[in-house]
C-alpha cells in the first residue's frame, strides 16, 4: 500500500502524544493494531518504520503488532467466520447476504518509555 | 512506563478530510472523488459527463497524477478550472494536498468538484479527501475479476461506472457478475454501464451524478 506515509503519520502521533504527556524519555517500545482487511502490510511497516525512525523521538524502539481478525456475520446460515481477508460471500454458505465487521484498523495502541 | 494511546495513525488525514468537507459544504460545493486503475477511462468519462451537465452544473477539477500535466491540459481545453497535483510518486492523494488545492479554486463559482485520484485500485482506498461521494470506474478491458481481487476499493464507493461497454464484444466481460460482486460489496451502491466514446448511457449517469449534488 502506502507504508511509508502511514509510518510518518505514525512518528508524528508519537511525537505529539509524547509532547501532550511532558515525556522526554527514550522510546523503547510501539505497539500498533493493524487490522487484517486495513490493506497495510506489516512487513512494510517495519521496513519503513527501520528508514524513517532514525533521528526522530522513535528512533530505536521495538514495533510490536497485534493483527485483529475480522468476522463476516452471514444472514442466510447464522454461522460467524473469521476472516483473514475481505470475501464477498460467506465462506460458510456462500450466500452473499453478509455483513463484514473489524479487522480495519489502524491504530497506535501504546508506547512504552525508559525511566 | 507505558502510555496508552489508542489513536488512529491516520487520525490527520481524517481531520484534514473533515475539514476538507466542512469547507466544500459551506460553500455549497459538491465534491466527487474518481478512483480507478490507471487507462479505465477516468479522465474520459469526467469529459464526457460534462459535457452533458453543462447547462446545469459548473464543475470544476482536481487532478492527481504521479507526474506531468496531460490531464488538466484536457480539462483546460474544454474548459474547466483545474488544479494539478503531481504526488511525485505517491500512489494516492490524501486530503492535506487537496486541502492545499483548494486554496487554488475559486469555490463560489462552482457547483461540482471532480478529484480524479492517482490511477490505483489499492491505495486511494485508504484516504478520505472530504468527498461527499466516491465512484470507482472500471473499464471492460480490466476484466470482471476486479470487484474480488480488489473488494476494498469497490466496498467504500456509491457508484461503480463500467466504462468502455463498446468494447464488450471484443472481451469476455462479464456485466452481470460484476454487478452482482458490487452489489454484495456496496449494496446500496449505484452500477451504470457508459461508452464515452459513443455517449451510451453517459445521460443516465450524469442525471444521478446531477441529483446527488442537489442532495437527493
Amino acid at each position: 500500500m502506502h507504508e511509508l506515509s502511514i509510518v510518518e503519520a505514525l512518528i508524528d502521533q508519537v511525537r505529539e502524544t509524547l509532547e501532550q504527556e511532558g515525556e522526554k524519555g527514550r522510546v523503547s517500545k510501539l505497539e500498533l493494531s493493524i487490522g487484517r482487511l486495513s490493506g497495510v502490510c506489516c512487513d512494510s511497516v517495519r521496513f519503513a518504520f527501520g528508514l524513517l525512525a532514525p533521528g526522530t523521538v522513535a528512533e530505536g524502539a521495538e514495533i510490536v503488532i497485534q493483527q485483529p481478525k475480522a468476522a463476516c456475520n452471514c444472514r442466510a446460515c447464522n454461522v460467524p467466520t473469521e476472516i483473514d481477508d475481505l470475501v464477498i460471500e460467506c465462506p460458510n454458505c456462500g450466500s452473499g447476504d453478509i455483513s463484514i465487521e473489524g479487522g480495519r484498523e489502524l491504530l497506535l495502541q501504546s508506547i512504552d518509555i525508559e525511566e | 512506563m507505558k502510555i496508552v494511546a489508542a489513536k488512529k495513525i491516520l487520525k490527520a488525514n481524517d481531520q484534514l478530510a473533515a475539514e476538507n468537507r466542512a469547507r466544500l459544504d459551506a460553500a455549497g460545493v459538491f465534491c466527487l472523488n474518481v478512483v480507478g486503475s490507471p487507462g479505465s477511462g477516468k479522465t474520459t468519462l469526467l469529459e464526457a459527463l460534462f459535457a452533458q451537465l453543462k447547462d446545469r452544473l459548473k464543475p470544476a477539477v482536481i487532478e492527481g497524477d504521479i507526474a506531468g500535466s496531460i490531464d488538466s491540459e484536457r480539462m483546460e481545453r474544454i474548459g474547466v478550472p483545474v488544479v494539478q497535483i503531481n504526488t511525485e510518486g505517491a500512489c494516492h492523494l490524501d486530503a492535506n494536498m487537496i486541502a492545499s488545492a483548494l486554496k487554488e479554486i475559486e469555490l463560489k463559482g462552482i457547483d461540482l468538484l471532480a478529484i480524479e485520484n492517482v490511477g490505483n485500485l489499492v491505495c486511494t482506498a485508504g484516504y478520505d479527501l472530504g468527498e461527499r461521494l466516491r465512484i470507482v470506474v472500471l473499464s471492460t478491458s480490466e476484466g470482471d475479476d476486479k470487484a474480488r481481487k480488489y473488494p476494498a476499493i469497490f466496498q467504500g464507493s456509491h457508484a461503480m461506472l463500467i466504462t468502455k461497454t463498446d468494447l464488450l464484444p471484443h472481451t469476455d466481460f462479464d456485466l452481470e457478475r460484476i454487478a452482482a460482486d458490487f452489489k454484495r460489496l456496496a449494496p446500496e451502491g449505484a452500477v451504470f454501464q457508459v461508452s464515452a466514446v459513443r455517449g451510451d448511457g453517459i445521460a443516465e449517469a450524469a442525471d444521478w451524478l446531477a441529483d446527488k449534488c442537489r442532495g437527493n
